[in-house]
């Protein structure tokens, strides 16, 4: 797993000192996070089952944006992870899922679009097997298309996360596969089910616990 | 009038004994007799309904085998490569096209293809096409259209046998016989086709096409009794073979199985006719089955994929032309239809789910003025499965002077929904084991799942699952036909196709191994709308040219939606960005090109020799999704434009003795992904002997 930052980080932490200095406050204090994640694997391919499905080990990895940071699966059951993965599937810190005071739902509409987290939005809460996030094709984040085999992350589709502490975040995911790279739909079975599950995301936390992404 | 009296007193839609001998050269001439936009013959200049005809000289001469040969280099046709070779229509797709074989419908589809290859085009005296819904007299399917192949003529005495080789090993016989006795005509015809296929990824076990032999067979017996009443019947059989090597990939590794696919398909035609002055009556039964094998034997693996389908369609129908007057006529008629399915994709082979249409139809035809002719009619199909259906349909021709007519109409047009969309009981257990259950079987299959406590989780589309209804279309025509001179004839037809109640799947429940469960609902609603354009010029007695172009825009209408109020994204190639989608960036249906287009060159000189060349052009076509939005927008999903040239020449070296030599693919242009029925250039050679 690697991380990287984006010049984003950057300009948005400008941004912040910039309009904080004009208005004279306090010593300026950078509490929005933008980052993209690349190659976090969500429980990847690693045999066949008996009738020939490929499958994993079946566990999720666990993620926090606070840290931003993969969380050891030895603490699941605690506060410290705000999503995690396994599959198409994405959980969130609260439900059936985990104790933390977290929750998720789905926006229609660019990662840019959405500055702020509308007042009006519920929340949706795990409640296995429904979660907050759809986890299924079309109706969530992803289209599985059968022609090709491959998984593609919706386009205008913003996950909006509450985290396990409660405060607010914003996921785009951009890639299912390792590498960020969608395999060509002329690549073979094989290539298409081991680069799987590779997720490559884009994320926005807002620290201070306002619903604020900018 | 009179002649058309006349007419109708020398032949009638049953096309297998036309007595009249309609062979023109070209397809230009307004004299020709056609059968299918009306169901009664008509001249073709005297029709307010966009009819295409192809004789058989065309056909000989572009050295077309198969159906699809042909009527892929039509303007405004496309054969689209999956699940065998279907025909798009107006940008409608196979399974909204009827296809007829002298007046009867074929059965046999694969996802709702009817693969034109089944069909040989060696003994057929022409082929009309009739573009927009023709429901009012077809009901069912006849959505894009209709297409008539109607086979060799009796009332001759011809026989003639004819013998091609080509690439692949690809060969081609056929003997056409036909006798006429005293009050009786017996027409037999025999064609077998085969090829040892084709690889276009090369180290590969599996072909790209398998090797196939197929055969068709076919007699027919016609007897005047006397001046007034005629009988016959007709037995057909088409038998296709093709070997299956497949790489069948489990737990990763690849497998090689072996095995065949067989479809065989037989009908009965027989019919009694009654023709007097102004009445003629038909009765005409109609019984024909289709059925299909596929067994694969997976090496190493007791278990062997046998998969079975049986189709069995039989029907009775009258039809009663009736001439009231001069200007004015009467088509009535009626008939049943029981249907039946058995497949092992259903239940089991021993059950059969079925279904039965009644049906009616009136067609009223009324002769205005010179100038002005409307023809109105609707035709009610009564379903056992499904609604019942109203098709109205109406047209008018109107003749502005001897050499510019117009011609507008307006039909509706619908598809039932077919077996397997209301039985299919199916679960794949080697991708992801999801099941999709036909519409009829999806609630008693659920309870079963759930009492067995498979189910983990129903959403809310059990909620809309109710009995399906047929899709259904409304289609607008707007043609002239201007023949400049006696040189030069130009065309144009306007189009415009809406599609509501489409017959989509989604899902009503997940599994508790993570399957997902599919079913059939009326969900989706489409457009396609364009222009057509075709040029036929005659430069010397010997040379003429013919142009055609179509301009095609498809969408699906709750995409169009989407896009109008924001919802609908694309992602940036470069960026990764999600960007809200314009309308302009909408490629429209998959599988449809906004643009295509022909060229033909034609030389024929008094001496029998002919030459030749056909460049078809397709334009870009939307393939799959690849960023996620389901739909087509992007550069990469489409696949490349292309032209297609093919060449023939020939000559008569006796007068029973005709020899030609063929290029098709001449570019030699290949497309290994999206054209996987294509193998580049195909060389031939061609004798057709008439004793």
């Amino acid at each position: 797993m690697k991380t990287r930052s984006i010049i984003g980080t950057l300009l948005v932490a400008v941004v912040i000192f910039q309009s904080c200095t004009k208005e004279e406050t306090s010593a300026p204090r950078v509490t929005l996070i933008e980052k993209i994640v690349t190659d976090i694997p969500a429980d990847t391919i690693v045999g066949f089952s008996p009738i020939g499905q490929p499958i994993g080990t079946g566990k999720f990895t666990f993620y926090s944006f606070e840290t931003n940071s993969i969380v050891p699966s030895s603490d699941s059951n605690s506060t410290k992870w705000d999503i995690a993965m396994r599959g198409t599937t994405i959980l969130t810190n609260n439900g059936t899922s985990g104790p933390g005071k977290g929750g998720a739902f789905l926006y229609v509409g660019t990662f840019d679009d959405l500055t702020v987290v509308p007042a009006d939005s519920t929340f949706k809460i795990d409640a296995a097997p429904s979660y907050a996030i759809t986890a299924s094709s079309n109706r969530g984040w992803y289209l599985y298309t059968p022609p090709t085999n491959l998984v593609t992350p919706i386009p205008g589709r913003v996950l909006v996360i509450k985290t396990a502490t409660g405060r607010y975040a914003k996921v785009e995911v951009l890639n299912y596969y390792k590498g960020g790279t969608t395999p060509p739909a002329s690549a073979s079975d094989a290539v298409k089910t081991f680069s799987q599950r590779y997720y490559t995301f884009r994320f926005t936390y807002q620290a201070d616990g306002t619903t604020n992404f900018k | 009038m009179k002649i058309l009296i006349l007419l109708l007193s020398f032949m009638y839609s049953s096309m297998a004994f036309a007595q009249l001998s309609v062979d023109s050269a070209s397809a230009r001439s307004i004299d020709e007799v056609v059968v299918t936009a009306t169901r009664t013959p008509r001249l073709m200049g005297n029709i307010a309904i966009p009819v295409t005809v192809i004789n058989s000289k065309t056909v000989y001469q572009y050295g077309s085998l198969r159906l699809n040969d042909i009527l892929g280099e039509q303007t405004g046709i496309n054969v689209i490569d999956n699940f065998g070779k279907g025909v798009q229509v107006q940008g409608l797709s196979s399974e909204y096209t009827l296809i007829l074989i002298d007046g009867e419908p074929l059965i046999g589809r694969t996802g709702g293809v009817l693969d034109l290859s089944r069909i040989t085009v060696r003994n057929i005296r022409k082929i009309e096409i009739v573009k927009g819904p023709s429901s009012s007299l077809y009901g069912s399917e006849a959505m894009g259209g209709v297409i008539n192949i109607i086979t060799d003529g009796a009332g001759q005495n011809k026989t003639s046998a004819g013998l091609r080789y080509g690439r692949f090993n690809t060969l081609d016989g056929n003997i056409n016989f036909s006798r006429k006795f005293n009050n009786t005509d017996v027409t037999a015809s025999f064609n077998y086709n085969r090829s040892e296929g084709f690889s276009l990824k090369p180290n590969q076990i599996q072909k790209t096409v398998e090797p196939y032999w197929k055969t068709a067979q076919q007699i027919s017996v016609n007897h005047q009794i006397n001046d007034k009443w005629k009988v016959g019947a007709g037995l057909r059989r088409n038998t296709t073979y093709i070997d299956n090597t497949i790489e069948v990939s489990n737990q990763g590794n690849s497998i090689l199985s072996k095995g065949y696919e067989r479809n065989d398909e037989y009908n009965i035609t027989p019919f009694v006719q009654f023709k007097g002055n102004k009445i003629r009556t038909t009765l005409r039964g109609y019984v024909t089955g289709f059925e299909a094998v596929q067994l694969l034997n997976v090496k190493g693996n007791s278990d062997t994929y046998n998969d079975r389908f049986n189709q069995v369609f039989s029907r009775v129908e009258n039809q009663t032309d009736w001439q009231i007057r001069e200007q004015s006529s009467l088509t009535l008629g009626a008939g049943h239809v029981d249907e039946s399915v058995a497949s092992n994709r259903y239940d089991s082979m021993s059950t059969k789910r079925k279904n039965s249409i009644s049906y009616f139809f009136v067609q009223h035809e009324e002769q205005l003025s010179d100038k002005l002719t409307l023809i109105g009619g609707f035709r009610f199909d009564a379903n056992r499965a499904y609604a019942s259906v109203w098709s109205p349909k109406i047209a008018m021709q109107f003749k502005a002077s001897e050499k510019l007519s117009f011609n507008i109409s307006y039909g509706r047009g619908f598809k039932a929904p077919d077996f397997r969309q209301l039985y299919l009981n199916f679960t794949n257990l080697a991708a992801g084991s999801y099941s999709v259950f036909g519409s009829e079987v999806a609630l008693p299959e659920l309870n079963r799942l759930t009492s067995l406590q498979q189910i983990e989780q129903v959403t809310s589309m059990v909620g809309l699952l109710s009995a399906l209804k047929p899709e259904t279309s409304g289609g607008f025509n707007l043609g002239a036909k201007w023949k400049v001179d006696n040189q030069l004839q130009i065309t144009a037809n306007l189009f415009r196709n809406d599609i509501n109640n489409m017959i989509v799947t989604d899902i009503v429940a997940f599994k508790k191994n993570g399957g997902q469960i599919y079913s059939y609902f009326n969900l989706k609603s489409a457009l396609t709308q364009g222009l057509e354009f075709d040029v036929d010029k005659r430069i010397s007695k010997a040379f003429s040219i013919k142009a055609g172009y179509q301009y095609l825009y498809t969408a699906d209408k709750e995409v169009l939606n989407g896009i109008k109020k924001g919802e609908t994204f694309k992602r940036d190639l470069t960026t990764g960005n999600s960007v809200r989608m314009k309308l302009a960036d909408y490629g429209g249906l998959p599988q449809r090109s906004k643009h295509t287009a022909n060229l033909k060159l034609n030389y024929e000189n008094t001496s029998g020799f002919f030459a030749t060349t056909r460049m078809i052009y397709r334009g870009r076509w939307g393939t799959f999704d690849q960023d996620g939005n389901g739909i087509i927008n992007r550069k990469d999903e489409y696949a490349n434009s292309y032209l297609q040239v093919n060449a023939s020449a020939g000559f008569s070296l006796k007068k029973n003795l005709k020899i030609m030599a063929g290029l098709d693919n001449i570019l030699n242009y290949k497309d290994v992904i999206f054209l996987p029925g294509n193998p580049g250039r195909m060389g031939y050679i061609d004798i057709q002997f008439n004793f």
